[in-house]
């Protein structure tokens, strides 16, 4: 990545826009949920139209998020990735604490299973915008619940599911989600498939997470199958 | 939603968030305005805000807070990490103070690896009060861990801390890993690298982690393994382009293999990638002007001195280090101006730079070959000598003594080779070093015998202290001791002689506090000239279980 001669300068302007942006969308994403706290949707007509816009910022937060996790070029050597332990009770409680309000707002269940002792191992910032960005996914095409299922499978491998009880993905979706797990070597082929579709970039982005977590011999995978407990959508993400 | 009872959850009720200061510093006033909201809800009143990294640090001197939340980018002047470094360093919060740092993307910093200033968490905007919440927690319950351990450490109670570390493995298991961490750190201070080097292999058995290849890459380097310690931090580096620390380590691996050139380059590469750090500047710049690199070292001390301009990190190396660029430049001129605001901005706090000013002037002028003015300056400096019996830092020393020598002054620079051999009678290196100057010289042979004197003073003065001791005479052994402290100032071996004898002393005839007191002095002062010593860990260790109960009992009520 070193470096045509303008590329700090460019560099340099992308980092502050997204600086200022973070900054706009804490503002934004903060003050809604305080407005949802403090308004009830039985007296406020309002309410679900804030909910809605809730949802909106918290979209326009994964994709900058993501967008710039990518422009640092996510899955090579280059981006800062930082792999530490961590309890899945500390996981959990920064995906919930993060989702909490818009699940409120719109009245949706959010069934957990984990064992919140368990030790593991990854990048926490992107596993939890990894599971928040799913969980946002799954608000938006459930019934009225979500459920967020980790366990360790007979094989060693930590699964962590994001299930809904909703329509489940269309087919184009599931052929490209077969496409990322196909692909033991780890070349973008399911990746690209992913880009080729609307909700794309963030299946992108979480399928290149997955394969950047390694143990031994072993690379993190991402599949979307439907089914699960509730015959919707499931995601699921694998990491050794 | 239906979350289980679980333990982290219950934890959240157990403290008490509402009676704390807060600081939050962010020069975004919106994110300010919804942070303080966010920290109302936890019931938080006492709320404090800074819009600048001066700012904050006017409140930090004032005032003591519990948490701190710190903005990374902050507009111009001190940035977070300064802001934090240097609240550390002046000792404005305290051991317990949570720091969060925040930032709108996944930063570097937050895997550099051995900065020696982390805050406690690194958040990611946009943070919502939940988040906040459930972060303040799991940092307030990582740090009452730690807390026992951090004191002892703090106390330089190193072997204490490691046994320490080892109990709380055995109660928390899922922070086994950053035990291990630390445990590993704390055997390294010691002087014991083999055991630092079993917790490292522990740690690799359950994971692949990085610091843990570096820190065994460390221990080689440390041993002398030069050539397998470089291989090391190449696969490190490979493995995580961002770790930092490895690259600093790379070099200095590189230095000893005499590979000065390839030292340069990685330097150069880490200060690209995190351009803002004092220390890397400053050795990037050094070894630059070592390999002649006139242009790199220019950019490097100019680079050091501009960051430096808002950090507690600033040291004056960088000013005498561009002035000596000037002088390889033919710009004595500005190079003199340098040394003028090098003295100005530096005399409160380093004492010798009126000496190390006047050595660089010298060079600058030997350098670009006005002989006359280098030899004024060369004189100036004898005078200076003669007037005092305080002696600069060892390569100070070994500067003076070059500059001395080549403006063709004979006795000054001798008798100053001669401090520096009898200080440090048992380094090879160095006494490998302080031939060759006597070499350059042309006073090989002179200086041949007078290494030998050297040492044997040296010897002699130590041997005849720990004879006193062996035979009992531990009274006149402290005494004589005293005075061969006195006379050599600054010889470690003597100096751990010095604070065996009084720990034997306090172990035979009882506790008295100013013997004690004493010891701690001589541990401290040979800690500084020489950290990372199995002795020093040892007799900290003999001298802390030496404490009155009294003693004792205080420290358990602060706790």
């Amino acid at each position: 990545m070193d470096d045509t001669p303008d590329a700090p300068e460019l560099s340099l302007f992308l980092a502050s826009t997204a600086h200022d942006m973070k900054n706009s969308i804490s503002v934004l994403s903060g003050t809604l949920e305080r407005l949802l706290v403090a308004h009830s949707a039985q007296t406020d007509p309002e309410y679900t139209q804030m909910a809605h816009m809730l949802y909106q910022t918290k979209r326009l937060n994964d994709n900058l998020m993501q967008l710039l996790a990518l422009y640092k070029q996510v899955g090579t050597p280059a981006y800062p990735f930082d792999v530490q332990p961590l309890e899945l009770g500390q996981l959990v409680d920064q995906v919930v604490a993060a989702e909490r309000v818009l699940l409120k707002s719109r009245g949706l269940k959010l069934e957990l299973d984990y064992d919140p002792e368990l030790v593991w191992h990854f990048d926490e910032d992107l596993i939890a915008g990894v599971l928040s960005h799913a969980i946002n996914n799954a608000i938006h095409y459930t019934c009225d619940t979500v459920r967020l299922a980790i366990h360790v499978t007979v094989d060693g491998w930590l699964e962590l599911r994001v299930e809904d009880n909703g329509p489940g993905y269309p087919p184009a979706l599931l052929k490209a989600g077969a496409g990322a797990t196909r692909d033991k070597d780890g070349a973008t082929a399911g990746g690209i498939n992913f880009l080729t579709n609307s909700t794309g970039l963030g299946l992108y982005f979480s399928s290149e997470v997955a394969k950047m977590h390694r143990h031994r011999e072993r690379r993190g995978t991402l599949r979307l199958e439907n089914g699960g407990r509730y015959g919707g959508g499931c995601f699921i993400l694998c990491l050794p | 939603m239906n979350a289980p009872a679980n333990a982290s959850v219950k934890a959240v009720g157990e403290i008490d968030w509402a009676d704390k200061n807060y600081l939050i510093v962010d020069d975004f006033v919106g994110v300010r305005q919804l942070l303080r909201e966010s920290l109302r809800s936890l019931g938080a009143k006492n709320i404090d805000q800074a819009s600048s990294g001066g700012e904050a640090m006017g409140l930090l001197a004032r005032i003591r807070y519990d948490v701190v939340l710190c903005d990374y980018n902050l507009g111009d002047g001190k940035n977070g990490q300064q802001v934090l470094e240097e609240a550390r360093v002046r000792n404005l919060v305290n051991p317990s103070t949570v720091w969060l740092m925040v930032s709108a993307e996944k930063s570097v910093e937050s895997v550099m690896g051995a900065a020696e200033h982390q805050p406690d968490a690194y958040l990611i905007k946009p943070i919502t009060e939940g988040v906040l919440l459930s972060r303040l927690n799991r940092v307030w319950h990582k740090k009452q861990i730690f807390r026992l351990i951090d004191q002892a450490y703090a106390e330089k109670d190193y072997l204490r801390a490691a046994r320490l570390c080892d109990a709380a493995i055995e109660a928390h298991k899922a922070h086994e890993i950053d035990l291990l961490r630390m445990k590993a750190k704390l055997m390294e201070r010691s002087g014991e690298p083999v055991r630092a080097r079993e917790v490292y292999e522990r740690v690799l058995e359950q994971r692949e982690y990085q610091w843990a290849r570096a820190g065994i890459a460390k221990i080689r380097l440390a041993n002398g393994e030069f050539e397998q310690a470089r291989q090391a931090f190449q696969s490190v580096i490979a493995e995580n382009r961002y770790y930092i620390d490895a690259y600093d380590q790379l070099a200095l691996a590189y230095q000893n293999l005499g590979k000065l050139e390839e030292s340069c380059a990685i330097l150069e590469r880490a200060a690209k990638l995190s351009p803002n750090s004092v220390p890397r500047q400053r050795n990037l710049g050094n070894v630059a002007l070592k390999v002649g690199n006139v242009q790199m070292a220019e950019k490097a001390f100019r680079k050091c001195i501009a960051i430096g301009e808002y950090s507690i990190m600033k040291t004056p190396d960088a000013y005498l280090g561009l002035a000596r660029v000037c002088g390889l430049k033919n710009d004595p001129k500005e190079a003199l101006q340098l040394l003028l605001q090098v003295q100005r901005e530096f005399a409160a706090d380093f004492p010798d730079i009126a000496l190390r000013s006047k050595i660089t002037e010298g060079l600058v002028y030997h350098e670009s070959g006005d002989y006359r003015r280098a030899r004024k300056a060369g004189d100036e400096l004898e005078a200076l000598l003669t007037a005092t019996e305080d002696r600069p830092d060892i390569p100070t020393c070994l500067e003076l003594a070059t500059l001395l020598f080549a403006v063709g002054v004979k006795d000054a620079p001798t008798e100053l080779l001669c401090y520096v051999i009898r200080n440090n009678h048992d380094n090879p290196l160095l006494l490998d070093e302080v031939q060759k100057i006597f070499d350059k010289a042309r006073l090989g042979d002179e200086g041949q015998e007078f290494i030998r004197a050297s040492k044997k003073e040296a010897t002699d003065l130590m041997n005849q202290g720990v004879l006193l001791w062996k035979t009992g005479k531990l009274k006149d052994a402290v005494e004589w001791m005293r005075e061969a402290r006195k006379k050599v100032p600054n010889n470690q071996r003597i100096l751990f002689n010095a604070a065996q004898i009084l720990v034997s002393h306090l172990q035979q005839h009882g506790y008295d506090a100013s013997l004690s007191a004493e010891a701690y002095d001589v541990l401290h002062h040979v800690d500084r000239l020489l950290p990372g010593q199995q002795r020093f860990a040892q007799l900290m260790e003999q001298l802390a279980q030496l404490q009155p109960m009294a003693d004792s009992g205080t420290i358990a009520e602060v706790v």
